[in-house]
């Protein structure tokens, strides 16, 4: 009697995540599979009948789509820029952080963790007005020091990288989080024992938290990584991809044929192929890991 | 960034969830509350949700044992919404389609039918409403809704700013419009003539139409690298190009239009009347509207909405009093003076009110002067596609006739499928 309840208790534990899982991930995902080999519209929609399938008509349409190919370009860019400037920074700011000893620290783990949780639209809309060309802060400040105005979001080049510089903004604070709990995580001995072979600050840093935080530094890499291959929400609310689709990401592109233009076999076909390149790039970097290891 | 997306994305499905559930098990009853009455569902986009409560109250007295709920929806995520409601067939019973928006629903059959209804309520008879209103109310010849309200562009202008420029009248031909424009852009640095929003898609078919372009052949073929269209993409950039055109300064046209008037003038439809008085009183007297500049021709695009019935509606019956109600023109005439939107029912232009309002005046005489946008499932689509080729020729500097040739192609092989 005690062993069967024993056995059942896991599955009991796991069992609400594993069925919601299920409805709300894994079966949306197995029928937008389905759904890319089909020529679904929003007719298709209402009457099931009217949907034909057509192979793999839509994935290669959406490989030689020129808006789709410049989406993956762009994104391409984000991710190069926009993961190490997440790391660095939130790494530098959680030793810094670790660091202080005074209260002060304490707020400066809220202040730069706030970003995060503040919502995404709430956030946009200040931004904007930070870098709108007439009435906008930043150019106001430039005008001051006499320097010409800057397209920030109105130049293909300047728009992504005002895009990151918000997105990084936005990224530090959790990652900051999960590298703190890191750092904390890391026994006292090492650092005494190093402070009595003469070791500087910087030498500890380089020699006994870096080579601790291995693990936790790769795991933001990777997370990050997704993030920045699946960006979507900063381009949708500030510019829609514009200007002349230089803020195009993949996601927004398949946002955007799935829910403007309702074409839902295309935008299923490429968010699929979106999907292979992460999985693909995600082996890539557990690869490399495993090398480093070894 | 991902981590939270996805929790939210959990959380939302969760939620939605929840809702679907509470939702159908709403549906299951016969909609009836306790009291006995029957609840209507009606979606109203941007202002008008907003405003709709006011006028469903008097079909609420008419009618007492009918209950209209209002949901107001922002104009930017109303699409979304729109195909989540056809996706889950739930929805609204009665819902306001922009004019551009009916073939695309209509075509996946998520609108009903409302020949039945129209012997029974003489107020939607076609014969009541404007010839082109009626045009975008039709699919395959059926009528799936009836027209609202209608609009269509006009040109607004600071009058004493023009004259200081040496225009007593508004421009009336594409060349004076031109010359208006560089001659207010050229008062100093950061002074323009005019805002084309780059993001107004009927913007370049607009000028097309005044062009003699006809836009789509009768084969169904696009016309877009044919010579009127072409040339009036030019005339367009030549704005764009020589300064005159207010592109990316993100402020809008009533902030343009106010104090020293950086953009003193701009094309839009009636409902910026409104906005003008109230955001900006001090400038009475000092703006006017105008009937658009032409050159073949000074076609406005006629916009609008109108109400259709979800196809998915569990009370069709009531559903059709209620757009009998909205299209009388007493009823008309009220929603004009709360939302400054126009009837579309040529009975209530005969109103004392309307016809000594000078402003209401320009607009009924460039009412006769608009076409509606070819009624495609696919505009959306080409619009978009158009105001990214402009994109590229005004911002990118391609050449016209070249990008033109391609928007053709990809518009052609949008509208065949």
């Amino acid at each position: 009697m005690k062993g069967s309840s024993q056995k059942l208790a896991p599955y009991l534990f796991i069992g609400p995540s594993i069925i919601l899982l299920t409805l709300f991930s894994l079966l949306p995902i197995l029928l937008a599979l389905v759904i890319s080999f089909t020529d679904m519209d929003l007719s298709g929609l209402v009457n099931y009948d009217s949907i034909r399938f057509i192979g793999l008509e839509n994935y290669t349409n959406v490989l030689l789509d020129p808006s789709f190919i410049k989406s993956l370009g762009n994104t391409l860019f984000f991710v190069i820029i926009g993961v190490p400037l997440v790391l660095i920074f939130s790494l530098s700011i959680a030793i810094l952080i670790n660091m202080g000893k005074s209260r002060a620290f304490k707020i400066f783990r809220v202040v730069f963790y706030l970003p995060s949780v503040t919502n995404v639209v709430a956030v946009a809309v200040v931004w904007s007005y930070l870098y709108n060309p007439t009435l906008g802060l930043f150019n106001y400040v430039l005008g001051l020091m006499n320097l010409g105005p800057v397209p920030w979001l109105t130049d293909p080049t300047v728009a992504k990288v005002s895009l990151i510089v918000l997105a990084v903004w936005r990224g530090i604070g959790l990652n900051m989080i999960i590298f703190i709990a890191a750092i904390k995580g890391i026994p006292g001995s090492y650092y005494e024992a190093a402070q009595l072979d003469g070791a500087n600050t910087w030498q500890q840093i380089r020699y006994i938290t870096l080579p601790q935080l291995r693990y936790a530094i790769f795991f933001v890499s990777i997370t990050t990584m997704i993030g920045w291959l699946q960006f979507f929400e900063e381009p949708f609310v500030m510019t829609k991809g514009k200007p002349l689709d230089g803020t195009l990401t993949a996601s927004l592109f398949i946002y955007n044929n799935g829910f403007q233009f309702s074409k839902f076999g295309y935008a299923a076909a490429g968010s699929f192929i979106l999907f292979f390149a992460i999985i693909a790039v995600t082996l890539i970097q557990f690869r490399l890991q495993n090398k480093a290891e070894s | 960034m991902m981590k939270r997306t996805l929790g939210i994305i959990l959380a939302s499905t969760l939620l939605l969830g929840g809702a679907l559930v509470g939702c159908s098990s709403k549906d299951d009853s016969s909609g009836k509350d306790a009291s006995g009455k029957t609840t209507i569902t009606l979606w109203g986009m941007g202002a008008e949700g907003k405003l709709l409560p006011e006028i469903v109250k008097g079909f609420e007295k008419e009618n007492p044992d009918i209950h209209v709920e209002v949901q107001a929806l922002p104009w930017d995520n109303a699409h979304d919404k729109l195909l989540t409601a056809v996706a889950s067939k739930s929805g609204p019973d009665v819902v306001q389609l922009g004019t551009s928006w009916v073939p695309e629903l209509a075509s996946a059959g998520a609108l009903t039918d409302i020949t039945p209804y129209i012997s029974k309520y003489p107020e939607l008879e076609s014969k009541n409403f404007f010839e082109g209103a009626v045009g975008t109310t039709k699919f395959e010849g059926k009528p799936v809704g009836v027209p609202w309200y209608t609009e269509t562009r006009v040109l607004f202008y600071r009058s004493d700013l023009l004259k200081q420029v040496g225009y007593n009248e508004a421009p009336k031909t594409w060349e004076e419009l031109s010359d208006a424009a560089q001659k207010l852009a050229a008062r100093g640095k950061g002074k323009y003539g005019i805002s084309f929003s780059a993001k107004e898609q009927s913007m370049g078919f607009m000028f097309a139409l005044q062009n003699g372009s006809k836009l789509v052949d009768e084969q169904g073929n696009p016309l877009f690298n044919q010579p009127p269209f072409v040339d009036a993409v030019k005339y367009v950039n030549t704005f764009f190009q020589n300064g005159s055109n207010a592109v990316d300064i993100g402020i809008d046209s009533v902030q343009g239009l106010q104090g020293e008037g950086i953009v003193p003038m701009f094309i839009s439809g009636p409902f910026m009347i409104k906005e003008i008085k109230s955001k900006a009183p001090e400038l009475e007297g000092k703006w006017n509207i105008a009937e658009l500049p032409g050159k073949v021709n000074n076609l406005s695009v006629l916009g609008g909405a109108n109400l259709s019935i979800m196809k998915f509606s569990k009370h069709p019956e009531e559903s059709a009093k209620f757009l009998a109600y909205m299209s009388k023109p007493e009823t008309q005439l009220k929603w004009m003076d709360l939302s400054s939107n126009l009837p579309a029912t040529t009975k209530s232009w005969e109103d004392a009110k309307l016809k000594s309002d000078p402003m209401l005046r320009t607009i009924r005489k460039q009412l006769d002067h608009s076409a509606a946008l070819p009624q495609l499932a696919a505009w959306e689509e080409v619009s978009q596609q158009f105001i990214k080729s402009f994109e590229r020729i005004y911002r990118g500097h391609a050449d016209v006739q070249k990008e033109m040739d391609d928007f053709n192609q990809q518009a052609a092989s949008i509208m065949k499928k």
